[in-house]
């Protein structure tokens, strides 16, 4: 008979990525983010689920990179994390960016009285 | 056709009362958007005769564009002419540029400056390359100028444009909407006039590789 011995970690960090990856196709249905966003994150938290459930997977990863140690590998997971982080912050400033420049453009056309304010609302 | 000039205008005070005298000779309603400027370019537009609408932070050429656009179509126009505010185009080019809509049934016009002879330094020819190699990677559509500010928009494209981007990369943004939406495009060869003003003012190439940056980001999400 297998049996499957699992570390907390290997229960903990699959298990939130399944969330994660749940959570962002929640928010690709109510049109808060992209298709191409959804799939990020989905290949980002599978990665780091299967990661996590199969250690010794890193040893393919280690041969076809020339990665010898786990430190160098951790070095490299945790650029690539930094990395996305980032990549998801100009995203949230682009966004942010967008609806300041939509209440600037509002209030311009407004100001110049081309659009009123019952308008404004009308159309949103 | 009931066409009006959208001029985005940032800190244009020295240039934009003659590109309105110029542009009213050939269509009589402009709207200038300025884009936060702290000069005095909202007043001299106002007293050259244009209707004048106010960013009160700039936000980008792109910004402005829409919401001249966003003008037209709320004040009942169906055609737009957009043209830069410092005068580097040559307004009298507005009856070609129309002409081309109606007798190529187009929804969208844009003045070609490399069409004919002009001064156009080689850093402006190389920039304006990459942007329509960028522009051809994200649309699938070759121009041959897809920077230039000076553009008619059809009473299709009027009405269906929606513009997100802010800055530059407002110009790819156009393409990629006549792509989805299907629209005709002409090209039309037009003079520009290029002078230290006008060079200093425009996309410098490093700003050009922040555009080709931004366009591919935002491309890639969506």
């Amino acid at each position: 008979m297998i049996t499957f011995e699992f570390t907390p970690y290997q229960v903990v960090v699959p298990l939130f990525g399944f969330l994660m990856i749940v959570y962002a196709w929640n928010l690709v249905l109510r049109q808060k983010k992209t298709i191409w966003e959804g799939i990020l994150w989905t290949i980002f938290w599978s990665a780091i689920g299967y990661i996590s459930l199969f250690p010794s997977s890193l040893q393919a990863l280690s041969t076809l990179t020339g990665i010898k140690k786990n430190e160098n590998a951790a070095t490299i997971t945790a650029i690539g994390v930094i990395f996305f982080i980032l990549f998801y912050l100009i995203m949230k400033i682009e966004e942010l960016e967008q609806r300041l420049v939509k209440v600037v453009r509002g209030k311009a056309l407004r100001d110049a009285g081309v659009v009123s304010g019952d308008q404004e609302s009308e159309k949103k | 056709m009931k066409p009006v000039i959208v001029i985005p205008a940032y800190n244009e005070e020295t240039r934009i009362g003659a590109v309105i005298r110029g542009a009213k000779q050939y269509v009589p309603d402009i709207i200038v958007v300025t884009d936060g400027s702290s000069d005095h370019t909202a007043n001299i537009a106002e007293a050259s005769g244009a209707r004048v609408i106010a960013h009160a932070e700039n936000c980008g050429a792109g910004a402005a564009t829409m919401t001249g656009i966003q003008a037209a179509r709320i004040l009942g126009f169906d055609t737009v002419i957009t043209v830069d505010a410092d005068g580097q185009h040559a307004t009298a080019d507005i009856p070609k540029l129309l002409e081309a809509l109606q007798t190529q049934h187009a929804d969208l016009v844009i003045a070609n400056r490399f069409g004919r002879k002009n001064n156009i330094p080689l850093i402006r020819r190389l920039a304006n390359g990459i942007g329509n190699f960028v522009t051809f990677a994200v649309t699938g559509i070759y121009l041959p100028d897809t920077q230039c500010g000076f553009k008619v928009f059809g009473p299709k494209a009027l009405a269906e444009i929606e513009l997100k981007m802010s800055g530059f990369e407002f110009c790819t943004e156009i393409i990629r909407e006549a792509a989805r939406k299907h629209w005709k495009i002409a090209s039309v060869p037009s003079k520009v006039v290029y002078s230290e003003y006008t060079l200093a003012k425009g996309q410098s190439f490093a700003s050009g590789l922040q555009t080709a940056c931004k366009i591919l980001l935002r491309t890639f999400l969506r």
